[in-house]
């Protein structure tokens, strides 16, 4: 997939913009807080009407304005040409695409898939679990219609046997109800995770391969809040046994929404013993992994993003990052400094307090 | 606009269906534009309040203290009951005339997350009925979610244990005159999963 255009109205610090992309390799070049990220931020946007930025769509309104919007041109390798538009209210959100409403999310996740590359990737291997299950949820109900579908199934279960807990009177009838609708949705979505953290696994060896030339392998190790095989049957007893306990804290303490992932490094978790470096291309193997993956199921190369993270790493790790790059991905950037010219053509645009310019 | 006018259309606005500008423009219809309907409406909601009432036995919609239109019907096989949420799944399905049995309507489905639980819906007439010997078949026509898969089992877990009654679900899959090519993922699993021997 490539981007032809963007157009941006309200959206940040950007008040209005048009912007059209030719080639493969384009790049945002401005200060720091001009709204470069802002840009990449917008077109991330696209593969599941989220920011990679923040959960909250109302933070990329401009101050004072009721609504943003986008749109964006497409080359797409399945679809052709497409036209995206994304309307941004603080109350909800509108998607066109080709002149037809999508209704639902679920038509649309995961059609123009987008990865970005960001400083905030490291929380990844540092951060916390919710984080971490964010991302892996998005990544996946992106590439899986059935994954959403099983996330969206399990968080309502989950939500209603929640209410039930909340409120005094529930019986272990009423609990027992929902569980019976929780827990097959439980076991669907544990073994959907479980797939998708072993496809993700086997890229991400060999993205780190070739980023980072050392000896010890990394793996992606999930770790699930039941960590008994996903039966459903299992899964039930554990919810019916946990009732009590449930009870008193008023919630659902244990199940697949509080699932976790680890990055591994020679088989040890890279949160404690990875270095710094380590942890830095092992979060970029993992976005490049994700690209992997992404064009492998779908068919469709995602653009990637990749916002300043270079700036960040040796000429060396640089150089092999580029390397690793599929050679056919359109590339958007951002930096302060002009991008490497031996990469190829790259299509510069100025950044400055939200104007954005293409340079000559 | 005057305070009973006001009055008139903040009664309107709760309606379902009926927002701001609907309320405003029925409220002007039947005051100044058609006033002589006024009478007509305002006699058929005193009739209507003082005489429709649920159905003692289905919870369907009857007149005073009579059974409800389907209960009555002596053609109709008491002993088989579909299980629905709302009188209007019960309109649905009496308009495609595929049933000839008699209704259970809960007005309503087990639904935490909005304070629904099994005291606000008619099960306890249900559970009477199944008691009582009469029902041979119970048909959940219940909704294809999580707070429909619950009433379910909720209800077939107080079924009475002494009268075996034969519980069912209706099936779930293809829309007919629908292709395979169309259907979703999870439709295409359950029309899977519910597949018949073909004789």
């Amino acid at each position: 997939m490539r981007l032809r255009s963007l157009n941006l109205r309200h959206f940040r610090n950007v008040t209005l913009t048009r912007l059209e992309f030719s080639g493969r390799l384009v790049c945002f070049v401005g200060g720091n807080g001009q709204g470069k990220t802002n840009l990449l931020e917008a077109v991330g946007l696209l593969t599941a009407l989220r920011s990679f930025r923040t959960p909250d769509n109302r933070l990329l309104l401009m101050h004072n304005q009721p609504a943003a919007a986008l749109i964006c041109e497409l080359d797409h390798e399945r679809v052709g040409t497409a036209k995206v538009s994304i309307t941004l209210r603080r109350d909800g959100k509108e998607v066109w695409c080709d002149d037809t409403r999508v209704a639902k999310l679920a038509d649309f996740i995961g059609r123009f898939p987008t990865v970005a590359f960001s400083s905030q990737d490291q929380q990844l291997v540092r951060g916390s679990p919710a984080g971490r299950r964010r991302w892996l949820d998005v990544a996946a109900a992106a590439m899986e219609p059935d994954y959403l579908r099983a996330l969206l199934a399990y968080d309502k279960a989950l939500e209603a046997r929640n209410s039930l807990l909340k409120s005094e009177g529930a019986s272990d009838a009423e609990l027992e109800a929902f569980e019976v609708a929780l827990a097959p949705a439980a076991a669907d979505l544990i073994a959907r995770r479980s797939a998708v953290i072993a496809t993700l696994g086997a890229h991400l060896a060999k993205a780190y391969e070739r980023i980072a030339s050392g000896a010890e392998r990394p793996a992606l190790v999930y770790r699930p809040d039941f960590d008994e095989e996903p039966d459903a049957e299992a899964l039930l007893a554990r919810l019916a046994a946990s009732r009590g306990r449930d009870r008193m804290f008023r919630t659902t303490v244990g199940g697949a929404h509080r699932d976790d992932f680890e990055l591994t490094l020679g088989g040890r978790d890279a949160k404690d013993y990875g270095s710094e470096g380590q942890q830095r291309s092992l979060v970029l193997a993992l976005k490049l992994a994700q690209a992997a993956w992404f064009h492998e199921r779908s068919g469709v190369r995602p653009v990637l993003l990749a916002d300043d993270v270079l700036g960040e790493l040796d000429a060396a790790r640089r150089r092999e990052f580029w390397q690793a790059v599929d050679p056919e991905s359109q590339v958007i950037a951002t930096g302060t400094a002009l991008p490497d010219a031996t990469l190829g053509n790259w299509r510069i645009f100025r950044v400055a307090d939200g104007e954005v310019s293409p340079e000559p | 606009m005057t305070p009973s006018f006001e009055k008139l259309q903040q009664a309107l606005k709760q309606l379902p269906g009926i927002g701001y500008r609907s309320a405003e423009r029925i409220a002007l219809n039947l005051l100044v534009e058609k006033p002589a309907r006024l009478p007509a409406l305002v006699a058929a909601l005193e009739e209507a309040a003082q005489s429709v009432r649920r159905c003692a036995r289905c919870g369907n919609l009857a007149e005073g203290d009579a059974p409800c239109a389907v209960c009555a019907d002596e053609r109709r096989d008491a002993g088989v009951v579909c299980v629905v949420e709302q009188v209007p799944d019960l309109v649905a399905i009496e308009r495609s005339g595929a049933f000839r049995g008699v209704y259970h309507v809960l007005h309503g489905k087990l639904s935490p997350i909005n304070g629904v639980g099994p005291g606000d819906l008619n099960l306890a007439t249900l559970l009477v009925r199944v008691e009582s010997g009469e029902v041979r078949e119970l048909i959940l026509a219940l909704s294809n979610d999580v707070e429909g898969e619950a009433t379910c089992h909720y209800l077939t877990q107080h079924l009475p244990s002494a009268n075996a009654v034969k519980v069912s679900r209706i099936g779930f899959g293809l829309p007919s005159g629908g292709g395979v090519l169309y259907a979703d993922s999870v439709t295409l699993k359950s029309a899977l999963d519910a597949r018949r021997n073909y004789d």
